[in-house]
C-alpha cells in the first residue's frame, strides 16, 4: 500500500524546497481567522487566496491552500463554542455541546477539547490516507446514490437523539426542516414552494438559515442578560484550562478514533463531507456513551466526536481528490482549480505518476496539524475574551457580522432575508421548547435524501428492495446502522439492570 | 388565558404551530399542484403528512393545565422584556430589507443605534461612537474580504 521509494522522493522534495514550509503559517492564521468570521466559508477563504498561488510553485501552492483548508476546518469551531454560531456547516454539531460549554463558564476547557480534537482528527485521517489512499478511492468509485441515501439516513437518526424532552416537537421541527430542504427545483425538475421568489430555485439558502436558527436566535432570546457567562469568576481566559481541555480530550481515544474514521469515510463521499460526518459521529456518540442523556447540555463527548469527525473528514476528500480527480466539495474543487493553474490534472494519472507529491502533500498536512496545534491555542485564547464583552455590544454586533455573513454567501439580500425569517422562526421554537438542531439537520439532509431518494427510485425503477440487495455497500451501511442501534438498546438495557441491581443491594 | 376546565392556552405557541401547519400545508398543496408524479412528491408527501400528524400530537401542549411549570419560565418574563425581543427583531428585518437600498453603512448604523440602546446602552454618546467606528471598521474589513461589493451611501 505504501511505496517506500515515493516516501523518500516526497522527504527529497520537502526538504529541498524551503518555500513549502514558509507558506505554512500564514495559511494556517488566513484559515483560522476566515473560518471563524460567521459567513465566511472554507471554499471563500481559500478562493480568496487562490491568486496569489499563481506565482507560487506547485508543492508551496498546494501545501498554502491545504493549510488555509486545515486552519478554516478548526477556525469554523471557535464562534460555534463561544456563540452557539457553527462559522461553517461543519460545526454544526459543536455548537450543540460546546456551546452550552461556554455559558457553563467552562469555555476554556471546551475551546481545548476542540482544538486538541481537531488536531488529532487531522492527524489521523492523514494517516488513515497515507496508508489507504489508494483501496479508499476505489471504494468510492463503488458508493452510488443508493448508499449515499443510506448515510443520509444514518445523519436523519441524529433527529431523534436531539428531540430533547418532547420527542414529538424535536421530531416535528427535524420533519419541518427536512420540508424546508426540499424546497426549490428537485433533482427531477420539478418547482415546488418557490412563492415566485426567484433565489428559492435553487433552495432555502442553508448556511444563512442555518446562523438564524442556531445563532441569531440565541442572541434575540439573551437580550435581557448582561453576559454570556453570569458568573463573573468564570469570565477569565485561564491558559491553563484550556491546556485542561486539552488534556481531558486524550482520555477519550475512543471517541476520537470513532470521530476520525467517519470523518475520513464520509468525508471521502464526494457531496456529502464535512457538514454529515460532524452530525453522524455526535449522534453515534451520544447513542453509545453512559452519559448520553446529558449531550446537549455541555457534555465534553459532544464537542469531541464532532471536531474528530469535520478535521478528519479534510483527509477523506483530499483522498477521493487526489486519487480521482472528483471535488467532494467547495475546498477541494479550489485546490483542484489550483492544480489547473500549475498546469497539472488530477486523478488516477496523477497519482500513478506523482506518488512523491502525493505524499509531500500528506507530510506538510502532519507538519500543519502540529502546528495547528501552536498557532490554535494563541488564537483560542484571544478569542476567548469574547466572554468579557457585555451582550449589549455583542448582541447587535454578533446580529450585523452574520447579517454580513449572508450577504456574502449570497451576493443579494436572499442571505440577510433568509437569516431574519429565521432567526424569528429559531427564536419561537427555542421559547416553546423545540429543538433548533433538529430542524437544522433536516435542512442539511433535505435535499441530500430527496436527491439520492429520486436517482435511486429511477436507477432501480421502484424496485427499492431488490437493487438495494445488489448493492453490497448499501447494505454494509444499513448494517452498521441497525448494528450501532442494537448495541446502543443492549448496552441501555445493561445499564439499566446493573442500576437495579446497585439499587437493591444499597437498600 | 384560562379556560373553565383549568387549562390555559399558550398563545405564543399556538401561533408558532399554526405557522409551522399552514406552511407545511401550503407546501404540500403547492407541490401536488405542480405535478402527481412520484419524481415529484416521493419524499415531500409523506414527509409533509408526517409533519401534519406530528403537528396533531403537539397539540395538548398548547393548553397545559393551568398549573403545569411548563411554561413558568416564559411567564416571569415581562411585558416590557417581551417588547424589546420585539423591537430587536422588527430592527434587524429593517436591516436586512434596507441594507440594498439605503446602502450598508446608513443601514448598519441606525440598527447599531437601535440594537445597543434596546440591549441596555444607556450612554448616548458612547452608543453613537461604537454604532460609527464599528459601522467604519465592518465595511473596510469585511468589504475586502467578501467576493461581492457592498452598495454604499456615504462611506
Amino acid at each position: 500500500m505504501i511505496e517506500l521509494n515515493s516516501v523518500f522522493g516526497a522527504f527529497a522534495l520537502l526538504s529541498s524546497d524551503i518555500n513549502a514550509w514558509l507558506y505554512l503559517l500564514p495559511g494556517l492564521a488566513i484559515g483560522l481567522i476566515f473560518g471563524a468570521m460567521p459567513g465566511i466559508s472554507i471554499t471563500m477563504a481559500m478562493a480568496f487566496a487562490l491568486p496569489a498561488t499563481l506565482y507560487m510553485e506547485f508543492l508551496p501552492a498546494i501545501v498554502f491552500l491545504t493549510a488555509i483548508y486545515t486552519g478554516a476546518g478548526f477556525g469554523g469551531s471557535v464562534p460555534a463554542v463561544l456563540m452557539g454560531i457553527p462559522g461553517t456547516s461543519s460545526a454544526v454539531a459543536t455548537t450543540f455541546d460546546g456551546y452550552p460549554m461556554a455559558r457553563k463558564g467552562l469555555h476554556n476547557e471546551a475551546l481545548g477539547i476542540a482544538l486538541a480534537s481537531s488536531v488529532v482528527g487531522c492527524l489521523a485521517s492523514y494517516v488513515i490516507l497515507f496508508i489507504l489512499i489508494v483501496p479508499i478511492s476505489g471504494v468510492v468509485l463503488k458508493l452510488g446514490p443508493l448508499e449515499m441515501f443510506a448515510v443520509a439516513v444514518w445523519g436523519m437518526l441524529l433527529l431523534g437523539s436531539l428531540a430533547g424532552t418532547h420527542m414529538s416537537r424535536g421530531l416535528l421541527a427535524g420533519t419541518f426542516g427536512v420540508l424546508l430542504g426540499t424546497v426549490g427545483m428537485n433533482t427531477a425538475g420539478f418547482v415546488r414552494g418557490t412563492i415566485g421568489i426567484p433565489w428559492l430555485l435553487d433552495g432555502v439558502p442553508q448556511i444563512p438559515a442555518m446562523m438564524g436558527l442556531l445563532a441569531a436566535s440565541q442572541l434575540i432570546g439573551l437580550i435581557n442578560t448582561t453576559y454570556l457567562i453570569d458568573d463573573e469568576g468564570s469570565r477569565k481566559i485561564s491558559f491553563a484550562k484550556i491546556l485542561g481541555g486539552v488534556r481531558q480530550t486524550f482520555s477519550h481515544p475512543t471517541i476520537i478514533f470513532r470521530g476520525s474514521l467517519i470523518g475520513v469515510i464520509i468525508g471521502a463521499i464526494p457531496g456529502v463531507g464535512s457538514s454529515i460526518s460532524n452530525l453522524l459521529s455526535y449522534s453515534e456518540t451520544k447513542r453509545n456513551a453512559a452519559d448520553g442523556d446529558t449531550f446537549g447540555q455541555g457534555n465534553p463527548k459532544g464537542v469531541i466526536a464532532a471536531e474528530a469527525a469535520n478535521s478528519s473528514s479534510e483527509g477523506g476528500a483530499m483522498a477521493t481528490m487526489l486519487a480521482l480527480g472528483i471535488p467532494g466539495g467547495g475546498a477541494t474543487a479550489i485546490l483542484l482549480a489550483a492544480f489547473a493553474m500549475h498546469n497539472i490534472v488530477g486523478g488516477p494519472s496523477f497519482i500513478a505518476h506523482n506518488k512523491d507529491i502525493v505524499y509531500a502533500v500528506i507530510f506538510s498536512n502532519f507538519a500543519q496539524a502540529i502546528l495547528l496545534f501552536v498557532v490554535g491555542l494563541g488564537f483560542v485564547y484571544v478569542a476567548g475574551y469574547v466572554v468579557r464583552v457585555p451582550l449589549r455590544f455583542l448582541i447587535p454586533s454578533v446580529l450585523v457580522v452574520s447579517t454580513y455573513g449572508a450577504y456574502a454567501i449570497e451576493g443579494s439580500s436572499a442571505g440577510p432575508i433568509t437569516l431574519w425569517v429565521f432567526s424569528v422562526l429559531g427564536w419561537a421554537m427555542v421559547r416553546y421548547g423545540y429543538p433548533v438542531a433538529a430542524a437544522v439537520v433536516g435542512l442539511l439532509l433535505g435535499s441530500l435524501l430527496e436527491g439520492n431518494l429520486l436517482r435511486t427510485n429511477q436507477i432501480s425503477g421502484g424496485d427499492f428492495i431488490g437493487y438495494g440487495l445488489d448493492r453490497p455497500w448499501a447494505l454494509v451501511i444499513f448494517a452498521l446502522m441497525l448494528g450501532s442501534i442494537l448495541l446502543q438498546l443492549i448496552s441501555k438495557r445493561r445499564r439499566a439492570k446493573e442500576e437495579a441491581l446497585s439499587a437493591v443491594q444499597s437498600s | 388565558m384560562s379556560t373553565k376546565s383549568g387549562r390555559k392556552i399558550v398563545w405564543g405557541h399556538l401561533i408558532l404551530l399554526t405557522v409551522i401547519v399552514c406552511v407545511v400545508t401550503a407546501y404540500l398543496l403547492d407541490a401536488r399542484g405542480v405535478s402527481l408524479r412520484t419524481n415529484n412528491l416521493l419524499l415531500v408527501q409523506p414527509a409533509a403528512i408526517l409533519a401534519l400528524v406530528l403537528a396533531a400530537l403537539v397539540l395538548p401542549g398548547i393548553f397545559p393545565r393551568a398549573d403545569s411549570t411548563e411554561e413558568a419560565e416564559i411567564n416571569s418574563e415581562t411585558r416590557a422584556d417581551l417588547i424589546r425581543v420585539f423591537i430587536l427583531i422588527a430592527a434587524l428585518a429593517g436591516l436586512a430589507f434596507s441594507l440594498e437600498v439605503v446602502g450598508f453603512d446608513i443601514a448598519t448604523f441606525i440598527f447599531m443605534v437601535v440594537g445597543l440602546a434596546v440591549c441596555g446602552e444607556k450612554r448616548w454618546w458612547v452608543n453613537l461612537l461604537f454604532s460609527a467606528i464599528f459601522t467604519v471598521f465592518l465595511i473596510y474589513g469585511y468589504g475586502t474580504i467578501t467576493p461581492f461589493p457592498f452598495p454604499l451611501t456615504f462611506l
